[in-house]
């Protein structure tokens, strides 16, 4: 396969995965905002997926519906689904044939769809929740479409990876969201309630309960969501597929190549595997998601190297 | 039901071919059956159809990009839902005429690029050929596979008021528009379910394959599986739909320049599994940016050292390069005398008189008369740099001629002909518009291969006469009929 191929491929896969994440954490942290009797900050969720300056992310913080206009199609916003989904049909439009055309397709129709200006009126007037849904669903069937249409190949390989890595790294950065909402709203428990829309925008609120039985504590919630070994959003998991699919691209030709990142993508998995949540609370869990990021964009970096470079 | 109403406003245009209507304003028998169909349907219908063709065209991406401040706009080429028909009579003159012209051309680049015979035997002048910029010298004495320079041409054919077929243009460079021919077809099953059948038409879905059993052969090394790849300038390129549609259909890896890489006079592309030597390339980025070391030094389009490769029979380019000599249209005036000179044979397409202006009295004649004229660059495509003599205003016109003085031998006119109209459906309703035809050759080891199709350009706005999609023309569906 075409170095240039794989990368695209690769790309492609993040940027979906990615839109799915975004979208459902914006679907999630609507919802809490309409629970929310003081005025509800978007500011930690912007502070992940844009780069957005102080001041004129504080100039809209609570602004429920300029932040989703601005997640959503704001042209400077680079990590906009606008933006990304644009990105993720030009990498599959140079590999169109590599994909079945019914993928090649649905990606084309999520991009027609993404740049409907039907979407745009009703971000800003109708029920937000509705387009959220509608542009969710479009993943879905791409992520069906790929299940039953790709070649079981080294070029799905390469599409795994790219969705794993980018899971993996989004589920460490939702972990990772300070809240910043003191919410003093006598109906709901104080402190926790944000973790109640953390497990739900990862898709983990009944896993959660049916594990845990107990309220929402933080201790639970990172076993949950870094540790487990079956959730598919979870840290753990995620590393494993990477381990799994990257294994399958062993060939004889770049075995030293392979070598170097296998030791990378096994360290992780080692590290992970072998923390409890005793030692991640001792360590602290910021530098220890700081740590795993650190990894995680390594393994980025030396696919980059050893895998795509074109020279 | 609806014919009347649905006929009532097509009014052939004066002194020009109908494809429609004949001398007595009575459909013509192949149009008959569409005709009858399209009557039976509300008009309603017809629209939904016009609906449905656009929405696939956009679901399927068969579309190109505008940037436009930034944001790119997705816009298909226009499609008329109406089959363009050709009966199998005119098309057995087509396909024997364009053999012969390919077969005569095809042997004018062997001997131009070696022995120049033709040149030596006087029937062309060597100032015709030495200065036109698509003459290259770095192709003199380059051997190529089976001596086949023309693997695929797109040969354009315009009729003029009574019927009878013209060559307006010989594409042998890297002619484009075959995935639209593909597309139109699958579409227009999709629109018109079952009458495709009923009115006999000849398919042509066969065309990927013809071209990659002619690639297969041409490889220079004779192995089992030998490494074919389509070059494409990449995503940003009008033609790109064009591109992965064709290396799909045909399952080879479709590159770019920065896949590629020259070692040794070897071409390689870079894989995950490390290099893997390629054999055919068909490339569909033109010979000024294929090879920065030996023609444009600014191109990132090509790969370096790859001529170096070409030369030594490492790898085989289709079409060949420097095929710009014979397309060129000051070329193109001695394609009927090469049929006499090579073939011995009187052509069977005729050519549309042409004044070289690089001639002073036929300069003097064009100027004198050049409301009647069109002129072109000779090195000009895609209907840019045009004169149109009938429409053009007096300052157009001086500008234009003292454009000519710089460089005459770069200019040609041609009396305006006409074009043949064929019925569109344009707001409810059946409007006559001008058409060419455009089919495409395809020549391996084994002789030439033409599918019984190819692309009908259509001029959309009213009147005009220019029918390529960079100037608002759009295409149909081409209907060649076994009997």
């Amino acid at each position: 396969m075409l170095s240039r191929v794989a990368a695209n491929l690769y790309w492609l896969s993040r940027y979906v995965e990615r839109s799915d994440g975004i979208l459902r954490m914006l679907k999630i942290h609507y919802a809490s905002s309409q629970d929310s009797l003081q005025p509800f900050s978007w500011a930690p969720v912007m502070k992940i997926y844009s780069g957005l300056e102080e001041d004129l992310l504080r100039a809209i913080e609570y602004n429920s519906r300029e932040v989703l206009l601005y997640m959503f199609s704001g042209k400077d916003n680079q990590n906009s689904i606008v933006n990304i989904i644009t990105l993720a049909r030009e990498n599959a439009r140079s590999v169109q044939d590599h994909i079945p055309k019914d993928l090649w397709q649905c990606l084309n129709e999520y991009y027609h769809l993404v740049k409907d200006q039907r979407l745009i009126h009703s971000l800003k007037r109708d029920d937000p929740t509705s387009v959220l849904d509608e542009l969710i669903r479009q993943v879905m069937l791409y992520y069906g479409i790929a299940e039953i249409t790709m070649v079981r190949g080294e070029g799905r390989s390469f599409m795994n990876i790219g969705k794993y890595l980018e899971r993996s790294i989004q589920s460490a950065d939702i972990l990772d969201i300070k809240p910043e909402n003191n919410q003093n709203n006598p109906d709901l428990l104080s402190g926790t309630s944000y973790l109640k829309y953390l497990l739900l925008s990862l898709g983990a609120y009944d896993l959660y309960f049916k594990t845990y039985r107990r309220g929402f504590d933080i201790e639970n919630v990172v076993d949950l969501v870094v540790l487990n070994n079956d959730f598919p959003r979870s840290v753990l998991y995620s590393v494993n597929n990477i381990y799994r699919y990257f294994e399958r691209l062993k060939a004889n030709k770049n075995i030293l190549d392979f070598k170097e990142l296998s030791f990378i993508i096994g360290r992780l998995q080692s590290m992970i595997q072998y923390s409890t949540v005793e030692s991640i609370t001792q360590q602290g869990l910021h530098p220890y998601l700081a740590q795993i990021k650190k990894e995680l964009y390594s393994i980025g970096n030396t696919l980059n190297a050893q895998y795509f470079a074109y020279s | 039901m609806n014919e009347l109403n649905f006929l009532s406003k097509y009014l052939p245009e004066p002194s020009t071919w109908d494809e429609m209507f004949n001398s007595d304003c009575k459909i013509r028998s192949p149009y008959q059956k569409i005709i009858n169909y399209l009557s039976s349907e509300s008009l309603e219908e017809l629209n939904k159809k016009e609906e449905l063709a656009r929405k696939l065209f956009m679901t399927q991406g068969i579309t190109f990009t505008v940037y436009n401040s930034g944001e790119g706009i997705e816009k298909i080429f226009p499609f008329d839902i109406i089959p363009r028909i050709i009966t199998a009579q005119d098309w057995e003159l087509i396909e024997k005429g364009i053999k012969q012209r390919l077969k005569a051309l095809n042997i004018f680049l062997k001997d131009i690029y070696s022995n120049m015979f033709i040149v030596k035997d006087g029937v062309i002048p060597i100032e015709m050929i030495t200065s036109c910029p698509h003459f290259l010298r770095e192709m003199y004495q380059v051997k190529v596979p089976h001596d086949i320079y023309v693997h695929i041409a797109g040969i354009d054919l315009i009729r003029d008021y009574d019927g009878s077929f013209y060559v307006l243009e010989d594409n042998l460079r890297t002619p484009s528009g075959v995935s639209y021919m593909l597309e139109n077809r699958e579409i227009t099953k999709r629109l018109f379910p079952d009458l495709l059948p009923q009115c006999q038409v000849r398919s042509v879905t066969q065309y990927p394959e013809i071209l990659y059993r002619n690639l297969l052969a041409i490889s220079p090394r004779q192995i089992s599986n030998p490494t074919i790849v389509l070059l494409s300038p990449g995503i940003y390129n009008s033609a790109y739909f064009e591109h992965t549609t064709l290396a799909r259909l045909m399952g080879v890896e479709l590159v770019e320049g920065r896949d590629l890489l020259v070692e040794n006079h070897k071409v390689y592309m870079k894989t995950t599994n490390g290099r893997q030597q390629v054999d055919v390339i068909y490339r569909r980025v033109d010979d000024e940016y294929l090879d920065p070391l030996t023609f444009n030094p600014q191109s990132i389009l090509g790969v370096a050292g790859i001529m170096s490769a070409y030369r030594k029979g490492n790898v085989a380019i289709v079409n060949a390069v420097g095929n710009g000599v014979a397309d060129d249209k000051a070329i193109y005036t001695y394609v009927p005398q090469m049929i006499k000179y090579y073939l011995n044979e009187e052509p069977l397409l005729k050519n549309v008189p042409t004044y070289q202006l690089g001639d002073t009295e036929q300069k003097e004649y064009v100027f004198s008369n050049i409301s009647k004229m069109v002129i072109k660059k000779t090195n000009g495509s895609g209907g840019y740099g045009m004169l149109m003599g009938h429409t053009a205003d007096q300052k157009e016109i001086e500008d234009y001629k003292s454009e000519i003085e710089k460089d005459p031998r770069q200019y040609i006119a041609q009396p305006t002909i006409s074009l043949s109209a064929a019925p569109c459906f344009l707001d409810s309703q059946l409007h006559p518009r001008r058409i060419d035809l455009r089919p495409f050759a395809l020549c391996g080891p084994d002789g030439i291969e033409i599918v019984p199709g190819g692309l009908t350009r259509v001029a959309l706005k009213e009147g005009s006469l220019i029918v390529n999609s960079s100037q608002g023309g759009g295409s149909k569906d081409t209907w060649v009929l076994a009997s």
